[in-house]
C-alpha cells in the first residue's frame, strides 16, 4: 500500500491546470483577464493552429517588477485579493492566483514585462513547469506572454483537443466577449498571421458591436439602460421579432465579467416571450451590475458561472426592464394611415370646432378601447412577477408604457401571394403579413373582451360532438366553468364524450372542436394556470387568435388600410401574439445595397 | 364555320355562360367558350369541370362548325361592336374573324377537341317544376348556407325529394332555413342532393327565363334544363346547367326543428325588419346581438355596444303570454325577413336558451339559435 504524501508543486499545478486550463481558449481568457486587470488600454492576441502551437497576449498595462513576476508564478500568489473578505468585493476578473502557474506547468511559457519605474524589463522562461531562466530584456511598459507547445507535458490532454478550427473558434469567441466587455480597450486578434478583427478604442458598446459583429446585427439592436437601487442593466438588446436559433448571441456580463448565467438567460428569454416565437432566442449584449457582495463568482473554476444571492429579485428586475424597453420601441413608425396621429384622449380636449380638420374617422375608436387599462396594470404586475414558473410577460401589465406615435404615411402598393401587403413608406418598403397582423388585432380584442367580461356566446343548432381520452376528459370537466365564462357551453354526453353546445360569437362553429382540443393541450402543458386568471385568459386568446382568422381572398385596399390602422392601435404591433413579426421594413439603405447603388 | 347573328343576342348568350370559367392556369381551355354552329342556332358552353352551362341562341348559320374562344375577352368585344349585325367567320386554323359595321376583329381560338364535353343525362331521377316557384324557394333558404369552407357539407342547399314533397334546407350550424312544397314523388325517384353554393347562385341568376325547369340528378351530379320561353333576346330552347353535387351526409335537420310551439306571435314582416335593422345600427363587431323582450302586447328590441351607444325599438303586437327575453344575432333575424315576400310572419319563442323560429303559412321554417351574454 502506498504511503500518503504531499504532491510536489509541479504535479499539483498540473492538476490545477486540468481544471482551469481545459483548452487553449482558457489560456487566452486567463491572460486577457490579467491584461485587463492590469489596466491595459491596448491588447493584442495572436494564436496559431488553434492555439496549439502559439498564443501570444501583449498589453500596455502596468506590468510587473521582477520580484512580482517571479512570485506570480507561484501557486495562490496574486495581487488582486489579500484576505477572504475581499472575495465579497471583487472588482477584478482574477483572484485565485492559479492561472499563471497552471499555464506554465503545461506549456513552454515565456513572460516579458516592464513597469514604468524600471529601465529594463524582465524575461522569464518556464518549460513544462521547469524553470529555465530569468534575465533582462528590452520592451515597452506592459506585459507580453507567449504560450507555446501547449499541453506538451500532458499528452493526454493534447489528445482531447478538438480540431484547430474548433479551438480557434473558441478563442475568437472568448476574445470577442472580452472586447465587448471593455469597449474602451483596443483589441487586435490575429490568427495564423491574419487579422481576425482589430477594434480601436470605442466610446460605446454599440460601436464595439458594430466593429465585431457587423452593421447588420448592430442595426437590429436597441439600447437598454435601467437602474434600480443596487441593480443596473445596460447594453443592447434585439428588437422585437429579431431572434436567433441558438443562444450564441445572447451575451451577458455580470459586473463586467462574461458569464453563462441561467438566471439571466432565462429572464431574457422570458422577456421576449411574446416578441419572439417559441424556440427562438433573443440577441442581447447586456451588462448586469450589482453589488459584488450580492453575487458569487467563485462557483466554477473558470468563473463561467455565477450565483446570485437573490435570484428572484435579479430575475424580476431584468424582466421588468427588458419588457418595458420592448414595449417602448413597440411602435417606432406608426402609420396612422395618411392622417395626423391622435394621442389617447386628444380628441376630448380639442375644442369641438377644430377637431374635424385633423381627426380621421376610423382611428379614435381603437384608442378609446385601450384607455381604461392602466388601472388594471397596477394590480397585475406584482402578481405576474412573483410567480416564478409562469411566463411573466403578461399582456396585461404595463399598458401605460405605450410609445408615442410618430406620423408616417404608408402608401398601399399591392398584395403579394395573397398574404403580404406591400406599402411604400417614407423610410422604404414595408411588407406586412396579413395573418400575423390579424392575429395581433384579434388577440388584443379578445383579451380586452375577456377582461371586460362581456362575452356573448352563440348557441349551436347542431352541437359539435367531441370524444376525448380519459385524461383530457377529466381536464375538460375540471375547466368547464372557465370555458363557460368565455363563451363555450360544453355538455357531458356520456363517458368521455361531450357536446359543444355554444361557442363565442366570434368563432366559426367549425373551429370549435380543434380549438377545444388545443386548449386541452395547453391545459396539459400547464399553460392555462388555474390560479392566474389573467394569464389563462391570455393563453386562451393566443390560441383563439391563431384559430379565429379567416382571411378574405381579395381584400380591398380600404380593408388593408384599416388593418394597418387597427394593428398600430394595439399595444405591441410589431409582433403577433406568438412572437412572429407582423411586418418587415426594407429601408432605403437596404434597397440601395441590394441594387449595388 | 360561318354565321350571322344579332349583336345583342350574342352578347346576351355570352352573359349567360360568362360566370363559369376555370381558374386553373393548367387548363387554359377552361377560360374559353365553346361555340358550336348548328342549323339556325349556335350553342355556347363554358365549364370549370365542377359546373357547366350551355345556352342556345338563334343565328343565321351558313356553315356549321365549332371553335373555342376566350370568353371574357369575347364578351367584352361583342358588347361593344358598332352594328347590330355581326358576322362570325371561323377558319380551319381556329382563327375567327368577327365583322360588324366598320370593325373587324381577328381572334385566335383553340380547337373544340380539347374542350371537356358537358355530361348529358340519361335515365336519372327527374322532376319538373315551375321556375318561379323554385326561385322563390331558393331565395327563402339560400342565405342560411354556410360560407365557412371547412364545413363544406353545409356550403350548399339541400334538395330532398321524399314523402310526397320537395324540401329545401340550408344551415350554417347556427340557424337553419327550410321550405317545403308538396309534389308527387314516385318511390323510385326519391332522393336528395346537396347543391353547391356556386350552383345555387348561378341558378338564382338563370331562373325566371321561362315557365318550367327540369331537374335531373343522381348521387354525384345534377342538371337543370331551364326553359327560356319568356326570353326576348335570342335565347332559344333551354339553358342547360350541369353541376357536381356536394358528396356527403347532410345533417339531420328534422331533429333541429322544434316540435312544439310555446308562444306564437304574429308579426308584420316589414315592420319587424325595419326595427331590427335600426337597432343593429349601434352594434359593433364586438357586441353583435340584439335583445328581444316580449311582454303583454309589446315587443321591444334593445341593442348596445360599449364603444358607441344604445338603441331601443318597440312595436305593438298581439300577445298575452308570460314575459320573455331572448337575444339573437341581428343578421340572422333580418335575413329571412328580407327573403320572404309575405306580409305576415309568425315568430315562436320559448326562453333565452331555446331557438327562435320564423314560420309562414306556406311551410317555411327558419330556426335561429339565440346568443347569450355572460
Amino acid at each position: 500500500m502506498a504511503k500518503v504524501r504531499i504532491l510536489p508543486d509541479r504535479v499539483a499545478n498540473q492538476i490545477a491546470a486540468g481544471e482551469v486550463i481545459e483548452r487553449p481558449a482558457a489560456v487566452v481568457k486567463e491572460l486577457v483577464e490579467n491584461a485587463l486587470d492590469a489596466g491595459a488600454t491596448r491588447i493584442e492576441v495572436e494564436f496559431r493552429h488553434g492555439g496549439r502551437s502559439l498564443m501570444r497576449i501583449e498589453d500596455n498595462g502596468s506590468g510587473m517588477t521582477r520580484d512580482d513576476a517571479l512570485l506570480a508564478l507561484e501557486r495562490h500568489a496574486t495581487s488582486k485579493i489579500a484576505e477572504a473578505a475581499d472575495l465579497d468585493r471583487l472588482h477584478t476578473f482574477g483572484f485565485r492566483g492559479e492561472a499563471l502557474p497552471s499555464i506554465a506547468s503545461v506549456s513552454r511559457f515565456e513572460l516579458q514585462t516592464r513597469v514604468t519605474d524600471s529601465d529594463v524589463g524582465t524575461e522569464i522562461l518556464i518549460n513544462g513547469g521547469k524553470f529555465v531562466h530569468v534575465r533582462d530584456c528590452g520592451r515597452p511598459v506592459g506585459t507580453r506572454m507567449e504560450v507555446t507547445h501547449l499541453f506538451n507535458s500532458v499528452p493526454a490532454r493534447r489528445k482531447f483537443l478538438k480540431t484547430d478550427a474548433t479551438e480557434a473558434a473558441h478563442i475568437v469567441h472568448c476574445v470577442r466577449l472580452y472586447a465587448l466587455a471593455s469597449p474602451q480597450v483596443a483589441f487586435t486578434l490575429i490568427e495564423d498571421g491574419r487579422v481576425i478583427f482589430r477594434s480601436p478604442e470605442c466610446s460605446t458598446l454599440a460601436e464595439r458591436v458594430t466593429e465585431i459583429f457587423g452593421q447588420q446585427i448592430a442595426e437590429s439592436l436597441i439600447a437598454i439602460d435601467s437602474v434600480e437601487p443596487g441593480l443596473k442593466l445596460s447594453g443592447l438588446i434585439g428588437r422585437p421579432g429579431v431572434g436567433r436559433a441558438t443562444r450564441h448571441e445572447m451575451i451577458v456580463f455580470v459586473n463586467g465579467r462574461p458569464v453563462d448565467s441561467r438566471t439571466l438567460n432565462y429572464a431574457l428569454i422570458e422577456s421576449y416571450h411574446e416578441s419572439l416565437p417559441k424556440g427562438r432566442y433573443p440577441l442581447a449584449f447586456v451588462f448586469f451590475e450589482c453589488d459584488p457582495a450580492a453575487v458569487d463568482v467563485n462557483v466554477h473554476p473558470a468563473k463561467r458561472e455565477v450565483r446570485f444571492r437573490s435570484e428572484p429579485q435579479v430575475r424580476s428586475f431584468v424582466i421588468r426592464s427588458v419588457l418595458q424597453r420592448l414595449r417602448e420601441v413597440g411602435a417606432p413608425v406608426v402609420p396612422v394611415v395618411e392622417a395626423q396621429a391622435i394621442r389617447p384622449g386628444a380628441e376630448a380636449t380639442l375644442p369641438s370646432g377644430l377637431a374635424p380638420l385633423v381627426v380621421p374617422a376610423p382611428v379614435p375608436r381603437f384608442f378609446a378601447a385601450t384607455s381604461p387599462a392602466p388601472i388594471r396594470a397596477a394590480l397585475v404586475v406584482p402578481v405576474a412577477i412573483t410567480v416564478p414558473q409562469s411566463p411573466v410577460a403578461s399582456e396585461l401589465s404595463n399598458r401605460d408604457a405605450r410609445p408615442e406615435i410618430s406620423m408616417t404615411s404608408w402608401r398601399f402598393i399591392g398584395l403579394a401571394h395573397g398574404s403580404y401587403a406591400l406599402f411604400e413608406t417614407s423610410a422604404g418598403l414595408v411588407l406586412l403579413d396579413r395573418r400575423a397582423a390579424h392575429e395581433r388585432i384579434w388577440f388584443d380584442r379578445l383579451v380586452a373582451q375577456f377582461a371586460s367580461g362581456a362575452v356573448t356566446s352563440q348557441r349551436l343548432l347542431l352541437p359539435i360532438p367531441l370524444e376525448l381520452d380519459p385524461i383530457a376528459a377529466a381536464l375538460l370537466i375540471d375547466r368547464t366553468k372557465f370555458l363557460g365564462s368565455h363563451g363555450f357551453e360544453i355538455g357531458e354526453f356520456g363517458r368521455n364524450f361531450f357536446r359543444i353546445e355554444a361557442v363565442p360569437t366570434w368563432m366559426e362553429p367549425a373551429d370549435a372542436e380543434p380549438f377545444v382540443r388545443d386548449v386541452l393541450g395547453a391545459l396539459r402543458d400547464g399553460r392555462l394556470p388555474e390560479n392566474n386568471l389573467a394569464l389563462a385568459r391570455e393563453e386562451l386568446a393566443r390560441i383563439a387568435a391563431a384559430k379565429a382568422i379567416r382571411l378574405p381572398a381579395a381584400p380591398a385596399e380600404v380593408a388593408l388600410r384599416a388593418l394597418v390602422a387597427e394593428l398600430f392601435a394595439t399595444r405591441t404591433p410589431l409582433t403577433s401574439p406568438s412572437g412572429r413579426p407582423t411586418f418587415i421594413e426594407l429601408n432605403h439603405g437596404e434597397l440601395a445595397r441590394r441594387f449595388q447603388k | 364555320m360561318k354565321f350571322k347573328i344579332n349583336r345583342d343576342h350574342f352578347a346576351n348568350g355570352l352573359a349567360q355562360v360568362l360566370n363559369v370559367v376555370g381558374s386553373k392556369a393548367t387548363m387554359p381551355i377552361l377560360s374559353n367558350v365553346l361555340i358550336e354552329a348548328e342549323k339556325d342556332q349556335i350553342s355556347l358552353s363554358t365549364t370549370n369541370l365542377d359546373l357547366g352551362i350551355r345556352c342556345k341562341i338563334k343565328a343565321e348559320v351558313k356553315e356549321t362548325g365549332s371553335v373555342t374562344l376566350p370568353v371574357k375577352r369575347l364578351a367584352t368585344i361583342v358588347r361593344e361592336l358598332p352594328s347590330v349585325d355581326v358576322t362570325f367567320d371561323g377558319a380551319p386554323n381556329h382563327q375567327v374573324k368577327l365583322t360588324s359595321g366598320g370593325s373587324t376583329f381577328k381572334i385566335m381560338g383553340i380547337g373544340k377537341e380539347e374542350f371537356p364535353p358537358l355530361p348529358e343525362f340519361g335515365d336519372e331521377k327527374a322532376y319538373t317544376l315551375e321556375q318561379s316557384e323554385l326561385i322563390s324557394m331558393l331565395r327563402s333558404v339560400s342565405y342560411a348556407q354556410s360560407t365557412d369552407e371547412t364545413r363544406y357539407i353545409l356550403n350548399g342547399v339541400y334538395f330532398n325529394f321524399r314523402d310526397e314533397k320537395l324540401t329545401l334546407v340550408a344551415t350554417d350550424g347556427r340557424r337553419l332555413a327550410l321550405i317545403a312544397k308538396e309534389m308527387e314523388v314516385p318511390t323510385a325517384c326519391a332522393g336528395a342532393i346537396i347543391l353547391p353554393a356556386k350552383t345555387v347562385s348561378e341558378l338564382n341568376r338563370l331562373l325566371d327565363k321561362g315557365s318550367k325547369v327540369k331537374i335531373n340528378f343522381n348521387e354525384r351530379r345534377a342538371a337543370f334544363q331551364i326553359a327560356t320561353d319568356k326570353d326576348t333576346s335570342g335565347l332559344i330552347d333551354h339553358v342547360y346547367l350541369y353541376s357536381k353535387v356536394v358528396e356527403g351526409n347532410y345533417p339531420n335537420y328534422q331533429q333541429v326543428v322544434p316540435k312544439e310551439t310555446h308562444q306564437r306571435i304574429k308579426l308584420e314582416r316589414e315592420l319587424l325588419l325595419q326595427c331590427v335593422h335600426r337597432a343593429q345600427l349601434v352594434c359593433s363587431e364586438k357586441s353583435n346581438s340584439v335583445k328581444i323582450k316580449i311582454s303583454s302586447n309589446l315587443l321591444e328590441i334593445f341593442a348596445a355596444s360599449s364603444d358607441f351607444g344604445e338603441a331601443h325599438e318597440s312595436m305593438a303586437i298581439g300577445y298575452s303570454g308570460p314575459d320573455l327575453q331572448v337575444a339573437f344575432n341581428p343578421a340572422f333575424l333580418m335575413d329571412p325577413l328580407k327573403a320572404l315576400t309575405k306580409d305576415e310572419v309568425f315568430f315562436e319563442v320559448k326562453d333565452e336558451v331555446s331557438p327562435g323560429v320564423f314560420k309562414t303559412l306556406e311551410s317555411f321554417i327558419c330556426v335561429i339559435m339565440p346568443v347569450r351574454m355572460n
